[in-house]
């Protein structure tokens, strides 16, 4: 189901050994996940001083693994950025990631092994709200940071009762309002309808556009939900289609979202799809094909394959650098974002940096340029960025940048 | 000192007896040693009395702290061990009840196993000991009832362990396969219904039309479907409640509704695979069933579960109330062996407290007989007569002598008295020699003195003699001078006379005998002759004077003033007169004079008149040998006079030493006598070296003569420094 146990765990232990013992751990890691063999460069890494590990629970199989492997992807390029420039203060960052699937409990088995046995200093990249809901209390009990998780859930934004938690993106509230915002505005439409995965990401989008609708006085016209890493959506669809909204706004992952998708059109059922950024656009785009024409997604990055943006541009040189067959992506980007705030931290806590030293030094800072990308964050106030992005798939099935709805 | 054995005076004899005394020790003795060896051992004897009284009543205490010991603290021990464990063992059962876990279990089981081998064990041990047997057998029979039960609770919970082991997995396994199965019936009635209603089932398929799709064989697939995951669901709640049910005998019904659910499952999935084979869903369906149904499935093993438990529970009742028993027993033990414990301190506590009663008393009694032994014997004994001896010999050490010293006792203190009385008395000796010792040195002294004494009247006596034979020949000497005097005179002057009438018959004679020369002649021959021999009366009458006035002389030897004379300076002036009258007489003589003048020699009191006639006597005679000397031999002799001085340690030394003819031996003796002469007659009266020798005696000196014939004379003069007193008493009291 998730990552290899036996085999790492051995490994892990070895781990606390000895150095060769730590590489081949890499080893097996990468053999096991068969993944990014090339991805870290293994034997650059010097012995002089210990490298900066850093850990990452995240969906590298299932439905939601494009998220996991692309948040991965953009930590690494930032790391290996910072590794080709002589690390931090003479010592590299590295990354341990672990698979849980998208699963809670898995998320929760791998942070106490990031935390106990890779000795992590932080956690990051985290994909989902279900695996961060779990994962993020066993990261606060041990005291390390968890960084920018990949979701949009309110409650990692409750910065008082979350301290350890820093986030990069925009809440799953913003982007639905957002949405809800150009729906109406440019579209002028009133009838909004729901579907949505049947947990904790999905109850969060639907308090969501809720909230929204109410600024805007207008009702939930359809709801209808789907079993989380399931793709039983045809008799939701059937549910939706009863009421015939003009929109459905898709809180799902990308392969019920374009299964949902895929049956709408061949019902002849055509309302707007606006999806949110955690549906994974790129994955949602190539699984719709033709279908995914007019199909909307909102993001809280910055285009990725826009090089006239200064972070952007560094971005795509970075991650040529780990994988040079990869294609620019918004997950990836938003991992290097992630990426470049943790390294930021790691600089501002100094050269003994401890979790406590680099949690301090995350949440003393205020704002962030990285040009063309912003991060600014307050005493009550632990999410970098509030922009919101529109996107849509086009006739070609390509995910186009687009400041509003309607229009071709 | 002379040896006391030497004299048999009365002390030399009280010392031999006291020597005795120490030497031989009266026949039977107690020596000092013996005497405090004695004391010590009496003392000893005491202690070691004491100590055997202690060692008694000590080994009394030990021998009950030994009982307690050996029996009442073991039985103590060993059946509060029993207690504990005893109590321990009625916590067994329910530990093993409780284990959460085998391996929880199968460790609480080793421990309950290793306490009850011990408590057997300890048992075992109280019913060897003789007292506690009764106890220790009823014990035994309590624990053989104890035992069974928790053999039958350690199985029971054994085997209770393992069905919920496999019961957890079960569950586990329900899980899964319920979530699968809900995934799967999900999946399969999503589709089914959307097919119902649209007639799709993949995108890509024709649409069927309404009496295909809402035919009876599919819409029997879908409540086939429905009822699947109903009873699916419903087989999984009642394994749930199962799992969950304590009362064993709402198991019956649970377990029927369940076998309902099952067989309408196990239709449904019949009736489906009729119309699509889901090998899947048939499989995991058959696995919920086994799961509840079969012999290791859900519902047998809880039924066991809750029989061992409810077992278990019996058998912990009944183990409460064997622990009960087992506990009063304990009671009843434990009090006994207390009491026992109790009885036995009590018992070594009185004879602990008649030990220390004891103890006290013959530590008294040692130290009053110590005490006793200190007093008496050191005390009174030996230290009373040491300080006796020691008053003794401080008297002694003070000068007294006369009381004796008395120690009573025999033993080395009374030695050491005895041998001070030796030394008493040996010291008494010697005083008294000592005494006559002196008057010995002191009578020899006066002795001495009265010699010298005698000595000095027997020289003065010689003095007086000499001066008296001196006075008297001198008084008869000038007596016959006187005498003599006269007629010479008258022989001198009739002589003179004579030859003037000589005189006158030659003048006479020449103017008368013009004529007659010859005759005249011959009578002036004659005339000439006589006159010659008038000369030689004349002549010889003044040499008669000369004696005469020298021995007139020497008979009016005086005596001078005493006065201090630079002895020195006085000889060398006279040396120098004698010279110069010696070259007056014959200017052709010459001598060399040496003079070895001391000058230590100083003032002497002498009479300076006489010791100059002395030394000028001495030093003319040497003056006039060596002018004699010089006209013998002429030429090749050289004369040479040598004085000196010396002072000698009571008196002073002169010598005058001439290289002149020497005196012969035979002379050499008399040559101090009066009358002794070498010169040629007319020469010398004899008497100058004779009226020196006089003159020096006087002086209480001495005058030695040396001499070889034909080389040297030397005369050495001795005088005193100071004339001796007798010397002058006889010599002023003339």
């Amino acid at each position: 189901m998730h990552w290899v146990e036996g085999k790492t765990v051995a490994a892990g232990r070895r781990f606390a050994i000895r150095l060769p013992a730590r590489r081949l751990f890499f080893r097996a890691c990468l053999v096991a996940w068969g993944l990014f063999g090339s991805a870290l460069a293994g034997g650059q890494e010097t012995a002089a001083s210990p490298a900066l590990v850093f850990g990452q629970s995240a969906a590298l199989t299932g439905p939601a693994s494009e998220l996991g492997t692309g948040m991965r992807q953009g930590l690494l390029a930032a790391f290996e950025e910072v590794n080709r420039s002589g690390g931090l203060d003479g010592r590299q960052l590295s990354l341990v990631t672990l698979d849980d699937a998208y699963e809670p409990e898995a998320a929760i088995a791998n942070t106490r092994t990031l935390i106990e046995e890779i000795k992590a200093l932080a956690l990051i990249g985290a994909v989902g709200t279900p695996t961060s809901r779990a994962a993020q209390p066993v990261a606060a009990e041990a005291g390390r940071p968890y960084i920018a998780p990949f979701t949009g859930a309110e409650f990692l934004r409750e910065a008082e009762l979350r301290p350890n938690v820093i986030n990069v993106r925009a809440s799953y509230f913003q982007e639905t309002a957002e949405i809800v915002a150009r729906l109406t505005a440019d579209l002028g439409l009133t009838r909004i309808g729901i579907f949505y995965q049947d947990d904790s990401y999905g109850r969060a989008g639907l308090q969501g556009l809720r909230l929204a609708l109410e600024v805007h006085d207008l009702p939930l016209v359809a709801e209808a939900a789907y079993p989380r890493n399931t793709e039983s959506v045809k008799v939701p669809l059937l549910d939706l289609r009863r009421f015939q909204p003009e929109a459905v706004v898709i809180i799902g992952a990308y392969q019920p979202a374009a299964a949902l998708i895929r049956w709408a059109r061949r019902l002849q059922f055509n309302p707007r799809f606006v999806n949110i950024s955690f549906v994974g656009s790129s994955a949602l785009a190539r699984e719709l094909g033709p279908d995914g024409e007019g199909v909307y997604i909102t993001q809280v990055v910055p285009f990725p394959a826009d090089g006239s943006v200064p972070v952007v541009d560094r971005y795509r040189r970075a991650l040529r650098l780990v994988a040079p067959e990869a294609a620019p992506g918004f997950v990836s980007l938003e991992g290097y974002l992630a990426g470049r705030l943790l390294i930021e931290g790691v600089r501002r806590a100094g050269a003994e940096v401890s979790p406590a030293a680099l949690l301090e030094a995350l949440r003393r800072t205020s704002t962030l340029d990285f040009g063309g990308f912003e991060l600014s964050y307050g005493p009550a106030d632990n999410q970098g960025s509030d922009r919101v992005y529109l996107t849509r798939i086009d006739a070609n099935g390509e995910v186009r940048p687009v400041v509003r709805m309607g229009g071709g | 000192m002379s040896e006391p054995e030497a004299n048999s005076s009365p002390q030399s004899l009280a010392i031999r007896e006291a020597q005795a005394a120490v030497q031989q020790p009266a026949g039977r003795r107690l020596g000092i040693a013996p005497q405090i060896y004695l004391g010590l051992m009496g003392s000893v004897v005491l202690v070691l009395l004491a100590s055997f009284v202690a060692y008694f009543f000590l080994n009394e205490i030990v021998e009950q702290q030994y009982r307690l010991a050996e029996r009442s603290i073991p039985n103590l021990s060993r059946t509060v061990e029993v207690a504990r464990r005893s109590a321990s063992l009625v916590n067994a059962a329910a530990r093993m009840v409780s284990a959460g876990s085998v391996d929880e279990h199968a460790r609480v089981s080793l421990e309950v196993r290793e306490e009850r081998d011990q408590l057997v064990a300890l048992v075992e041990e109280l019913a060897a000991g003789a007292t506690l047997r009764d106890h220790a057998y009823l014990l035994e029979a309590r624990l053989e009832s104890s035992w069974s039960l928790l053999d039958q609770v350690y199985e029971s919970s054994g085997r209770r362990l393992e069905i919920q082991r496999s019961l957890e997995r079960l569950v586990d396994e329900l899980a899964e396969v319920n979530r699968r199965m809900q995934r799967s019936i999900g999946a399969a009635i999503d589709d089914q219904g959307f097919f119902l209603v649209e007639g799709l089932r993949d995108l890509g398929d024709r649409r069927r039309p309404l009496a295909e799709r809402a035919s009876d064989s599919e819409l029997a697939y879908y409540r086939d479907l429905i009822d699947i995951g109903q009873q699916a669901n419903l087989g999984g709640s009642l394994l749930g409640e199962a799992l969950s049910l304590s009362d064993r005998d709402l198991m019956e019904p649970l377990a029927e509704r369940f076998h309902s659910a099952t067989q309408s499952l196990r239709r449904s999935l019949q009736r489906m695979a009729t119309h699509t084979p889901n090998e899947a869903l048939q499989s995991m369906g058959g696995r919920l069933i086994e799961i509840g149904e079969a012999e290791e499935g859900i519902f047998p093993l809880r039924r066991e579960f809750l029989e061992r438990l409810a077992q278990e529970r019996q058998a912990l009742a009944a183990g409460r109330d064997a622990s009960a028993g087992l506990l009063s027993d304990m009671e009843k033990l434990v009090a006994q062996v207390n009491q026992e414990a109790v009885n036995v301190n009590a018992e070594s506590q009185a004879a602990a407290s008649t030990g220390i009663g004891l103890l006290a008393v013959l530590n008294v009694m040692s130290i009053g007989g110590a005490f006793l032994i200190g007093w008496l014997f050191v005390g009174r004994h030996l230290l009373h007569r040491l300080v006796a001896l020691a008053a003794a010999m401080r008297d002694m050490a003070g000068g007294d002598l006369e009381a004796p010293v008395a120690v009573s006792g025999n033993d080395e203190v009374t030695d050491m008295a005895n041998a001070l009385e030796v030394f008493r008395r040996y010291a008494l000796e010697v005083q008294r020699l000592n005494l006559v010792e002196k008057l010995a040195k002191e009578l020899e002294d006066k002795n001495q003195a009265l010699e010298q004494t005698l000595e000095r009247l027997n020289q003065a006596q010689e003095q007086m003699v000499a001066e008296e034979k001196l006075a008297s020949l001198g008084k008869l000497t000038a007596g016959v001078a006187h005498e003599i005097k006269n007629p010479l005179n008258f022989v001198r002057n009739f002589a003179e006379l004579s030859a003037e009438l000589v005189d006158e018959i030659g003048e006479v004679i020449d103017e008368s005998a013009q004529d007659n020369s010859d005759l005249a002649e011959e009578i002036t021959e004659i005339l000439a002759d006589l006159k010659v021999n008038l000369g030689k009366v004349g002549e010889h009458c003044g040499r008669a004077d000369g004696i005469v006035h020298s021995m007139l002389e020497h008979s009016r030897a005086s005596p001078g003033d005493w006065r201090e004379t630079d002895l020195n300076a006085l000889l060398k002036q006279y040396m120098e007169l004698a010279y110069h009258a010696m070259r007056g007489e014959n200017q052709d003589f010459n001598a060399s004079l040496s003079v070895d003048l001391d000058e230590e020699v100083g003032m002497v009191e002498v009479v300076p008149q006489d010791l100059s006639r002395a030394f000028l006597n001495i030093l003319t005679n040497a003056f006039q040998a060596m002018e004699e000397k010089s006209e013998k031999v002429g030429e090749d002799y050289a004369a040479e006079l040598r004085i000196a001085s010396r002072r000698l340690e009571d008196g002073v030394e002169f010598s005058i030493r001439d290289n002149g003819p020497g005196i012969p031996d035979d002379l050499r003796e008399r040559m101090f006598e009066p009358f002794v002469t070498t010169k040629d007659t007319g020469k010398g009266t004899g008497l100058g070296l004779s009226l020196t020798v006089d003159i020096i005696t006087r002086h209480g000196g001495a005058i030695t003569l040396d001499s070889e014939l034909g080389a040297y004379t030397e005369m050495r003069i001795r005088l005193p420094l100071k004339p001796a007193a007798a010397l002058e008493e006889v010599a002023h009291g003339k």
